[in-house]
């Protein structure tokens, strides 16, 4: 069965004036057709406002379709009933760790999911431990959240997430506001949540980020305009850059190369490929 | 205008269970018209040494000047520190309040006490150069888009008309585009009205592009102060603190390792480019036309 699946997906925001009436109409997604597959690591890449987060949003129950059909795990998105299902099945990890931590230990933040679940109480200190381990921040499980650098910051959300045992994980731009070593941190937590099994749906400005994909949409103004490989979508640099978006700092390197006449190939996304490259023209 | 920051220590909390040295003895100077990038990981010291730049925090130890003035003896009036060192925060667009974008950015002048006329000229200064169109001054800030709303809210910073710009992570959060643009932004007031500008930025490509020296805070002291060039040399002490070296710095180190000789300091694709061509030209593998 298929982890999500969006057919002529369509959301408006609607602007009320202070008699309530509708003033203006956004259309934010716009016919949006999605598909992934259990297990997948997905990124999407758009310019603000470009309907990424109203789409994540979408997969967590937490905005519902105007038009057209959203099945998470073969729940239909539009069923009232669904909602709490499609919640604890697709966990959601938002950009600013500060605004996700309610709690004033580690542990009983992360317990906070399971607990709202109606979990059993041995089961709930299970799934706390696990999670935390996972995160490998077992040993900050008695802290307070506050003092926390960042990136540890936005482990703990993704275990609070974890703790509700979802199939999938919906990470709105969970690197922004990190220095080098939390960004790191967060990227190494999220592949390996991958590995085991998790389907990963990350949106994020960091084209770097985007390369771990196994396929990466790129959204403008409220459609999928492009779905693809990193290689199939980083190669076309040009079109990328219409969209305000951007590539890779060696993949952007490989195609100033080719235009000066270098023999390169243009799909050359990590610095190893990149290596590789050169050495083999050497 | 030019900043000197003199043996300044900052506690958080002195003398109770919480007490943080933040900053230990740190000196820097900076001159009129430099730009400056500051990097650090979180904690290191960064925002709270900017914040005693415009005196929102006054020093346990130590003095600040900004022009040749101590701005902590008892004659300096800090809001005259604070018009001329404007400070953008992480998320400005947090801070915007008024009913319509003219009415926000017009909020600073109109507090310094100016006339109208000055206020209005200000005000359609500082939304031309970030950008926003006069269409839609009118409009409630909240509406705007992400970017759009940052901009607007340097803007309100930009109308006080300060001498130094300081910004505290400008980009975080945007897209490719809206990031260069406002950096491109920042660039053009540093060159065109020659401001100060200290930029704090967690992006070391950003660092690399666009600032002239950088300033590397960890544990509450400054442990590189250089070009961008020299600084990103530090590939292993930068990781070591928290920190990074631009993709292309990685690249350089990565082919130097495979026996390359790659000449100067990589920091931009521009400067791979560059260093790579000659090489790969000598190679005989770039075709002639």
């Amino acid at each position: 069965m298929d982890m999500i699946k969006a057919n002529n997906l369509i959301f408006e925001y609607k602007r009320h004036n202070e008699r309530g009436e509708v003033e203006s109409v956004h259309r934010a997604l716009d016919n949006v057709d999605l598909l992934v597959e259990p297990g997948e690591f997905i990124t999407i890449l758009g310019h603000n406002g470009s309907g990424k987060s109203t789409l994540a949003k979408h997969i967590n129950a937490l905005l519902r379709p105007k038009e057209g059909t959203l099945f998470i795990k073969g729940m239909d998105a539009n069923q009232e009933e669904n909602i709490w299902p499609i919640r604890q099945s697709a966990g959601m990890v938002f950009q600013n760790p500060d605004n996700q931590i309610i709690a004033t230990i580690v542990e009983e933040d992360v317990a906070f999911g399971p607990e709202n679940l109606g979990v059993p109480t041995d089961e709930i200190r299970e799934r706390v431990d696990q999670a935390l381990e996972t995160v490998e921040m077992t040993d900050y499980s008695l802290h307070s959240p506050y003092k926390l650098s960042g990136g540890q910051k936005q482990r703990i959300a993704i275990a609070g997430v974890l703790a509700m045992r979802p199939d999938c994980i919906v990470l709105d731009e969970p690197t922004a506001m990190l220095d080098p070593s939390g960004r790191k941190e967060v990227l190494e937590t999220v592949r390996k949540l991958n590995k085991e099994g998790i389907t990963i749906i990350m949106i994020t400005h960091f084209m770097e980020e985007a390369v771990m994909a196994d396929r990466i949409h790129v959204m403008v103004e409220g459609r999928v305009v492009m779905t693809g490989t990193p290689k199939e979508i980083f190669s076309q640099v040009d079109l990328m850059k219409q969209y305000g978006l951007d590539v890779p700092e060696v993949t952007e390197l490989a195609y100033e190369l080719k235009k000066s006449g270098v023999a390169i190939s243009t799909d050359i996304l990590t610095i190893e490929e990149m290596v590789t490259a050169l050495c083999q023209l050497r | 205008m030019s900043i000197k920051i003199e043996n300044v220590s900052y506690i958080y909390g002195e003398g109770s269970p919480f007490e943080k040295r933040a900053l230990n003895d740190v000196s820097l100077t900076i001159e009129d018209g430099e730009f400056v990038g500051m990097i650090g990981h979180t904690g290191s010291g960064k925002s709270t040494l900017i914040q005693q730049i415009n005196g929102l925090l006054t020093p346990t130890l130590g003095q600040v000047y900004v022009d040749g003035e101590g701005i902590f003896n008892t004659e300096v009036k800090l809001k005259d520190i604070r018009q001329k060192v404007g400070l953008v925060f992480q998320y400005p667009e947090h801070q915007l309040f008024e009913m319509t974008i003219y009415k926000d950015v017009a909020f600073g002048p109109t507090n310094m006490g100016l006339d109208q006329e000055e206020v209005d000229r200000r005000v359609r200064w500082a939304l031309e150069i970030v950008g926003i169109d006069e269409e839609i001054f009118e409009q409630a800030p909240f509406d705007l888009s992400g970017g759009q709303k940052r901009r607007v809210a340097i803007a309100g910073v930009l109308a006080m008309k300060p001498k130094v710009l300081v910004l505290d992570e400008p980009t975080a959060g945007l897209d490719p585009q809206g990031r260069d643009e406002i950096l491109a932004e920042v660039t053009k007031l540093h060159e065109q009205l020659g401001i100060t500008v200290i930029l704090v930025s967690h992006s070391m490509e950003d660092i690399a592009r666009y600032v002239h020296r950088v300033v590397v805070m960890d544990m509450g002291g400054i442990r590189f102060d250089g070009t961008a060039k020299e600084v990103f040399r530090h590939v292993e002490e930068l990781e070591a603190m928290g920190l990074a070296v631009p993709q292309t710095a990685y690249l350089a180190k990565a082919l130097r390792e495979q026996g390359m000789v790659i000449e100067g300091d990589i920091t931009t694709v521009e400067e791979a480019r560059d260093a790579l061509l000659p090489m790969l030209k000598r190679l005989g593998d770039v075709q002639h036309d």
